[in-house]
């Protein structure tokens, strides 16, 4: 098993009650996708995502100890 | 037929005339930059007689397309040197745009140093003695003004910067509820306004009329195509008013690139406790306002009002790059004391970017410490007193900076950087370097297609693509504060083709003519052309066009990385100017 932390931003916190984070165990190179099915996010709501601060796409499969953020459209400045 | 009003402050007089054949069809930025380039020479003095402050209305303001209300205003920088241009929301444009007046330029300089009110109706433009305003903050200030005059008027106001003549000083904007929370920051126009002795300009709309599109019925149609595109994106139709723009702040932050105690770090340890998703939480929980229009017509609804715990206001938002500024930039994670120097900011008339990222080259300096919110709030305090460390932290980060030795000032052409790193963000970085006006997050905002997923995509860590992405949207931007659209529109036009064709409809409604894509860029590129043209002429170069040293030298953690985009092809950006 691997340990990965998810955060979710925004509206997607709903997802998870509210919190900021979750950790969650998830078998070696599950992808981001999968993870986030997982966890009953609609796949439609996300768009913007980063794998250990780093732009990530669904497909991409995670390790132990990897960070995942996720977000939905973001604007602002 | 708009006209064009000219206040002569040397000789207290005033001048109508109709717009010449050149200055038709511009408007916001595109009228504000075209009059200071042809008639300023760029060699004065920013706060001599012979500049000039423009307030333009944009070509679609008061005519009811939506979020059109951008008030342009511009002159010769005494922040950066350059030529300026600097909007607002709040409901200038559209009492500008009512009254009939496309341009009002300020000029010459009062010879007995003594402040006026310009007072503005459908009678025309006259200067009134303000001597009982002096010293006083812009909240005082309008509220004097609604008093005598009634809650239908529209102020433009100086604070105590503004008329110290101190160069970060802003110029504040009346919002629908009458107060002072829309400005004009960048650059330190504030100080311009100071030194043409205009202390503020009350306008009463009564009796004026809105533009009229030349083909009602084709603008008409194109605001309808435009408000639907709005409402249908995620972002201005309603992730905007929700969160506000301070959704930004924790995916920033989790791209590394969110400037942390003076651009030492790309992240913040305290962003969850100033996020948007706190802050929304905050003002809901205390009985505040989300979703609040800073004009009328406005449907996006970012801003909002931040309330204290007993329920009272303290101050509008407050926006991303302000609690980005008096926040992770300072190292402060307390969203209370960041309101408090909202408040204190607008009041003050000081420009919120600039005074934070001062502060945060204060805190280097070691006047006070990083993270201290109390001995920071001490700090802007200073402004409104007039001491000595006031007017250096109303001066701006590079005055500051210089004035206490410092050689890590985040500043390009004399203007403190917004809200992103430009290594963690290369394609700011060069908007950054390149913009006309000095660090400008919204002359080119590549953090759509950097870090955002809008607009397409490219590597923000890397310096491949980013000349080409910040010239595109350098254009397009100049365009769209010609147009006196929000900027934030270009959400939903970088998305959605029927945005961009329902702006160029509206457009060509208003004009009674055909208005292409191709119009629109060309429109972009005329204003920039005359932007460079002004800035050749007061004496900038190439060498100007550049990061301070030390983002080239130390690398920024979490992605180690340092700015790569090369001096040569930063050259390139403006490659359409002659």
């Amino acid at each position: 098993m691997a340990r990965v932390e998810v955060l979710l931003f925004a509206a997607l916190r709903e997802y998870i009650d509210g919190a900021r984070s979750v950790e969650i165990e998830i078998q070696p190179d599950q992808t981001i996708e999968q993870v986030l099915l997982d966890l009953g996010v609609p796949l439609k709501q996300t768009r913007i995502i980063f794998r250990n601060n780093r732009a990530a796409a669904f497909s991409d499969r995670l390790q132990d100890g990897d960070r995942l953020g996720v977000f939905p459209a973001i604007g602002g400045g | 037929m708009a006209a064009i009003y000219r206040v002569d402050m040397s000789s207290l007089s005033v001048r109508k005339e109709e717009a010449s054949e050149a200055y038709r069809d511009l408007g916001g930025r595109g009228l504000t930059s075209s009059i200071v380039a042809d008639e300023v020479p760029g060699t004065c003095h920013p706060l001599s007689a012979e500049n000039k402050l423009v307030i333009a209305p944009g070509i679609l303001s008061g005519t009811g397309a939506p979020c059109s209300g951008r008030i342009s205003v511009g002159a010769k920088s005494p922040l950066t040197g350059t030529i300026k241009e600097s909007n607002a929301g709040g409901q200038g444009a559209i009492a500008l745009a009512t009254l009939g007046i496309k341009a009002l330029v300020l000029e010459g300089a009062p010879v007995d140093g003594k402040f006026h009110r310009l007072m503005i109706d459908a009678d025309g433009v006259r200067i009134e003695p303000a001597d009982d305003l002096i010293g006083k903050g812009n909240y005082d200030t309008v509220a004097a003004q609604f008093e005598k005059f009634g809650d239908k008027i529209v102020c433009i106001s100086i604070g105590q910067a503004g008329e110290m003549r101190c160069s970060a000083a802003s110029i504040a904007v009346t919002d629908p509820d009458g107060r002072p929370t829309r400005h004009c920051g960048r650059g330190g126009l504030g100080a311009v306004m100071g030194s043409k002795g205009i202390k503020l300009i009350v306008m009463d709309p009564t009796g004026g009329q809105r533009p009229k599109p030349a083909d009602a019925e084709a603008f008409k149609a194109g605001a309808k195509k435009f408000q639907a595109a709005l409402s249908s994106h995620p972002l201005t139709g309603g992730g905007l008013a929700k969160l506000g723009t301070n959704a930004l702040a924790n995916v920033i932050n989790e791209a590394g690139a969110y400037p942390t105690r003076n651009f030492s770090d790309g992240q913040f340890e305290g962003t969850e406790a100033i996020s948007g998703e706190r802050q929304h939480d905050v003002i809901i929980e205390r009985g505040g306002k989300i979703g609040h229009a800073c004009h009328r017509g406005c449907t996006i609804k970012c801003s909002r009002i931040y309330v204290d715990e007993n329920g009272q206001y303290v101050t509008k938002g407050p926006e991303y790059e302000t609690i980005w500024a008096h926040g992770a930039d300072c190292g402060i994670d307390d969203l209370d004391a960041i309101a408090q120097m909202d408040r204190l900011d607008d009041d003050f008339g000081i420009d919120t970017i600039e005074a934070g990222a001062t502060i945060g080259v204060a805190m280097e300096a070691g006047i006070i410490p990083f993270g201290d919110a109390q001995q920071a709030i001490g700090l802007l305090k200073e402004v409104g007193k007039g001491t000595a460390l006031g007017r250096l932290i109303a001066s701006g980060a590079d005055v500051l900076g210089k004035a206490y030795g410092m050689s890590r000032i985040p500043t390009v052409k004399g203007q403190a950087m917004p809200a992103y790193d430009p290594r963690a963000a290369q394609g700011i970085g060069v908007t950054y370097a390149t913009s006309t006006m000095g660090a400008d997050h919204t002359a080119g905002y590549a953090i759509g297609a950097n870090i955002l997923g809008v607009g397409g995509s490219v590597d923000p860590l890397k310096p491949e693509g980013q000349v080409e992405l910040s010239r595109g949207l350098q254009i397009a931007t100049a365009s769209i504060d010609a147009s006196g659209l929000c900027l934030f529109v270009a959400f939903a036009v970088l998305d959605d083709p029927t945005a961009g064709e329902g702006v160029c409809e509206m457009l060509g409604g208003f004009y009674g003519r055909e208005f292409s894509g191709d119009d629109f860029s060309a429109l972009g590129k005329r204003v920039l052309t005359k932007e460079r043209q002004f800035n050749a002429a007061a004496g900038f170069t190439a060498a100007d066009d550049r990061l301070p040293d030390f983002f080239k030298s130390e690398k920024l953690a979490p992605h180690d990385v340092t700015f790569a985009v090369s001096d040569e092809d930063l050259d390139q950006l403006h490659d359409f100017v002659d």
